[in-house]
């Protein structure tokens, strides 16, 4: 794995730490998302979606509902 | 006739001297001076009524930066009615008075007093440095003195001798008239009490601590004592050596986020000194080192004159045209995007530059670049601040003027170092710290305001690094849990449901201060003590710095700190506020101007169709609708390889970023780095093109700092190599096919105004009109807003933000036992590349690592031992200094010298919102070593290469330019 997409990997579970409130990982999540939505490049949006869908073992629980959403953000942008 | 004294008027001339300070009393009293009606403010003095009646009272001991002394008597006047000849700088004015400033007798008196004076002066007039700005000389004539009677030969002080100990200023005592103005301005206006009268009687003199030379004394060259003397006693050497300046040009000064304005007083195009400016409203004629003396570095032989290419960094540079740099930058940038993409380029702006520079670099990467990859170093400090206080209460800035600190009851200083980096504001805050205010310090380290003479109440929470988060969270709860909370302020301004819940989570015993003790190590008696102190003061204001921000938790801090403020009700109206003391002259502003890789000017996001919409229209150019990459995003990319040109103006991420070893890789990963500089710093010995940069000196612009306020920057003389920076940025998106086409930067901010709503008010002509003007700016605050929040939050209702805290991976082990926390000093500034270079030097030639006498002694370290510090990124060597300013467990350094190395062991953890780096917390281990690190050897090497290849720049014919 390169230093890029293991950082981007610490970020992400880092945001989802900061954001999880009394172990409510759907509301986190959707605080992750949001997070990931305004402030990520779109190179690092596709990166992480593209971790989340091959491998994504090294996400955490809140990480991987808030990837999950920003994909689907993602797609409904597309359409 | 009667005058009105109305200081709304701004009639008050800041180039004259009243005399006394201005008194704020609604109350007026009329007297007659001189035959002359006027009303004035209850307690305003004689000399100053007379003043503002157009009517000039000799005077040597008074000035309207000081209190009133009353000890040369030359402004004695006669009062019908009264008894004798009072002196009018200690009179106050009465209802009805009637005052004579002019008559045989006082004329009388007053050449008596300048006799006495000048039989102990020398009669050098001719040949000394103050001739024609000297006030005793002024004086003299005034009072129509022809003859001293009582000779030179009796005891005088004609012989003592000259200390020229300070780099920028002489103090020669045989010119000295005691009239004490130095030793007043060192107490009132700086608050440093460094100098004293020495002796009594004939025997009175001016001393410097204990009779010490400048250089060894507590002074901290402020340049108060020198701008106070009425003689040439205290006299700038600038002066002594060019002579009296010719005219002068009112300026913003480029160091800190204060922003003090100055007179750049010149000979022709040379700067012979800066004079902090009266009219100033964000220093009101204070200054410090920096500012006042340490411009050297514009006219300094390292300048970059010329622009230069080169195709690899281990190639000599070749000087070219303008036009020849340009166009290699251009067709380079294009066709790295041809190959690697759009998205593969991106620019950084300079705090340092003004806001028109920073809005055309922005612009220059979204509308010419095409993609959102523009960051500012304001990533690197203060981010956090950005991203705390729009979501708490809506505006990404601080929330007062300076001079509300003078209403405060309470000062809570939070991971911030006013004396040493923002020392003119210091010097307001130990104002107010004199009258009574309580203060409260936060902070690993016990800093020097906590040591503010004569200063009132004190309080240290010497918290332990990295755990902020944990102590403000038990600060609300002591807020919350003792009923100390404005329940009316919260009723009417705040969101209820964000309340409730915020409420619920604060209450929770793990925010309590007895449970987070064993985190931050702060008693939990004194958190208590601390958060009453801020709770019920009446005004509680909150003051922080890098200390919030650098930090793996800085925007949780931030939000932590605005909920503080929302739950007492500590905001919207003065002497409150949360208040983000930014580290560089222009932080605030390149934030404003759209710097960051998501929001557009004025903290418009990109993500907005409408916001996009109306920039689309003017720039006549798609802009993307996604965020582009930050400064450490761009580094990994760069490194990944999808990243492969930056256009970089005025920043030195290479010494001032951290984990330098993987900048440095990135760096050499890119294909085309442009670097826009005064120096060839750390960053372009990286670069393939360098493009000679300007000094604030020699451009027009302008800087809006710390409190919002836009200030003007004036030319006083010309770029050294031909273009202010705005037009290189102009010239390269020519070049790049996206046309500009500025004639001048107030242009620019006709634009700015055309797009950000909280500017639309701000012009040139407003700018001049107005002195300064804080924004917003609009037609709902035509002037200005001095106070945000008065009424409602940009939000709406202020927003309470949950706060957990969640420790920095970042912790002491067995193998890095130590915490590494990083700092500056007042004598230099950020990456030092313009203090460095002037005389500034002598008061920190080198950066040291300080130690706690317990760490040192367990290591066997002694004062002066070269140290090697590692941690888990890199090592370096540094002099040991032991102090027990920081905590057992705590080392400190700072930066502002690029070999020390400081950011080698610096990691990439950082701010989980915004990326900016955790500066203020690195696991180490120290011990004392022989010799230089590998990097710092490295360094060596690397940097010696660098300045041959520039050295043989400069040897070579000029090709392009014949």
């Amino acid at each position: 794995m390169n230093y890029e997409l293991q950082h981007l990997i610490e970020m992400i579970n880092q945001i989802s730490d900061n954001n999880l409130h009394h172990g409510e990982a759907e509301h986190a999540a959707e605080m992750v998302a949001t997070h990931l939505i305004k402030f990520w490049a779109r190179s690092m949006k596709d990166q992480i979606i593209s971790y989340a869908e091959n491998d994504g073992s090294e996400l955490n629980q809140v990480s991987k509902l808030a990837v999950e959403r920003l994909k689907a953000w993602r797609q409904a942008k597309a359409s | 006739m009667l005058n009105y004294f109305d200081p709304s008027q701004h009639r008050i001339d800041p180039d004259r001297d009243y005399g006394t300070p201005a008194r704020l009393s609604e109350k007026a009293v009329a007297l007659t001076i001189d035959g002359v009606e006027i009303s004035v403010p209850e307690g305003t003095s004689v000399m100053r009524a007379a003043a503002l009646a157009g009517i000039t009272v000799p005077k040597l001991c008074a000035s309207d930066n000081l209190e009133a002394f009353g000890s040369c008597r030359l402004c004695a006047v006669e009062i019908e009615g009264r008894r004798g000849y009072p002196a009018s700088c200690t009179t106050p004015v009465a209802e009805g008075m009637e005052v004579t400033t002019q008559n045989g007798k006082l004329a009388k008196l007053r050449r008596n007093i300048m006799e006495l004076y000048i039989s102990d002066h020398p009669l050098d007039c001719l040949t000394c440095p103050a001739n024609g700005d000297c006030e005793l000389q002024d004086m003299a004539g005034a009072v129509g003195l022809r003859d001293v009677r009582y000779g030179f030969e009796g005891q005088n002080h004609l012989d003592a001798e000259t200390d020229a100990s300070n780099p920028y200023f002489s103090f020669d005592p045989s010119k000295c008239i005691v009239c004490s103005r130095c030793v007043r301005a060192c107490e009132e206006v700086q608050g440093t009490f460094a100098l004293t009268i020495d002796g009594r009687g004939f025997d009175s003199k001016v001393a410097a601590s204990q009779d010490e030379d400048f250089m060894d004394s507590e002074c901290v060259s402020c340049g108060a004592c020198v701008q106070a003397c009425p003689t040439s006693t205290l006299m700038e050497k600038s002066v002594i050596e060019a002579g009296v300046p010719e005219h002068s040009v009112v300026t913003t000064c480029a160091y800190c986020g204060v922003g003090c304005s100055f007179k750049a007083e010149m000979k022709g195009d040379q700067l012979v000194r800066m004079v902090p400016y009266k009219g100033g409203d964000a220093n009101h004629g204070h200054s410090c080192v920096k500012g006042r003396f340490a411009f050297g570095y514009a006219t300094h032989k390292d300048r970059i004159t010329e622009p230069m290419i080169r195709d690899a960094i281990d190639q000599p540079w070749r000087t070219v045209s303008w036009e020849e740099a340009i166009a290699f930058s251009a067709k380079r940038l294009k066709d790295i995007q041809a190959q690697y993409g759009r998205e593969s380029i991106g620019g950084i702006t300079s705090s340092r530059c003004t806001n028109e520079e920073t809005y055309l670099v922005q612009k220059l990467v979204r509308a010419g670049f095409g993609n959102n990859n523009t960051d500012t170093c304001a990533r690197v400090c203060h981010s956090p601040t950005g991203y705390g206080l729009k979501t708490t209460l809506g505006e990404s800035a601080g929330t007062q003027t300076f001079d509300s600190v003078m209403e405060a009851d309470t000062i809570l200083v939070i991971g911030a170092n006013p004396t040493d980096a923002h020392p003119v504001f210091a010097s307001q805050m130990r104002r107010r710290l004199r009258q009574g205010a309580t203060l409260i310090v936060a902070d690993p380290r016990r800093i020097d305001l906590l040591k503010t003479p004569h200063g009132s109440t004190s309080m240290h929470l010497p918290l332990r690094p990295g755990t902020n988060v944990a102590l403000v969270n038990s600060l609300a709860h002591v807020v919350v849990t003792e009923g100390l909370e404005d329940t009316a302020f919260i009723e009417k301004r705040c969101e209820p449901d964000a309340y409730k819940a915020w409420r619920e989570f604060i209450s929770e015993e793990r925010n309590s201060p007895e449970t987070l003790e064993a985190e931050t190590g702060v008693p939990a008696d004194l958190v208590r003590k601390a958060a009453r102190a801020y709770a019920t003061a009446g005004n509680g204001a909150i003051y922080y710095g890098l200390g919030v921000t650098e930090h793996s938790q800085g925007s949780t801090m931030v939000m932590g700190i605005a909920n503080l403020a929302l739950a007492t009700g500590n905001l919207g109206r003065e002497g409150v506020g949360v208040n983000p003391l930014r580290g560089q002259n222009n932080v605030q502003g390149s934030c404003d101007m759209g710097s960051f890789p998501h929001e557009l000017p004025g903290y418009q996001h990109v993500g907005d169709p409408a916001v996009r919409e109306r920039f689309e229209n003017l720039w006549h150019v798609k802009i993307d609708d996604e965020p582009g990459l930050r400064i450490p995003n761009m580094f990994d990319a760069a490194i990944a390889g999808h990243f492969k040109a930056l256009y970089v103006q005025g920043e030195d991420i290479a010494q001032s970023d951290p984990n330098t070893q993987h900048v440095e890789q990135a760096l050499t990963s890119l294909d085309c780095l442009i670097v826009q500089d005064i120096f060839l710093n750390e960053t372009a010995k990286y670069a393939h093109v360098l493009l000679p940069g300007s000094t604030f000196l020699e451009k027009n612009g302008t800087f809006t700092n710390a409190e919002r306020r836009i200030n003007r920057v004036r030319k006083v003389m010309a770029p050294v190599a031909g273009k202010e920076d705005w037009e290189v940025t102009q010239d390269l998106a020519n070049a790049l096919g996206y046309p500009m086409n500025y004639s001048h930067p107030s242009e620019i901010m006709d634009e700015i105004a055309q797009l950000t709503p909280t500017f639309t008010g701000v012009s040139y002509e407003r700018l001049d009109e107005l002195g300064s003007i804080q924004w917003p700016c609009n037609e709902e605050h035509p002037d200005g807003t001095p106070t945000m929040h008065e009424l409602d939050f940009p939000i709406g209702k202020g927003h309470f933000a949950i706060t957990e805290y969640v420790a920095t991976p970042e912790r002491s082990t067995r193998r890095y036992p130590l915490l590494l926390t990083t700092g500056r000093i007042l004598s230099q500034y950020n990456v030092g590349a313009q203090t460095r270079r002037t005389e500034n030097s002598r008061w920190h030639e080198e950066d040291v690592l300080e130690i706690h006498p317990s760490d040192a002694e367990l290591r066997g370290i002694s004062d002066g031992d070269w140290l090697g510090v590692s941690s888990r990124v890199g090592q370096t060597v540094l002099r040991c200094r032991i102090s027990d300013r920081m905590q057992p467990g705590v080392v400190y350094t700072t930066f502002h010298h690029p070999g020390s190395g400081a950011n080698v062991i610096t990691t990439d953890s950082s701010d989980w919102a915004t990326n900016c780096p955790e500066y203020k917390v690195t696991a180490v281990q120290v011990e004392k070593v022989s010799q230089p690190s590998e990097w710092q050897k490295h360094f060596q090497s690397f940097d010696e290469q660098q300045h041959k290849y520039l050295e043989k720049s400069k040897d070579e014919p000029n090709f392009a330019l014949k």
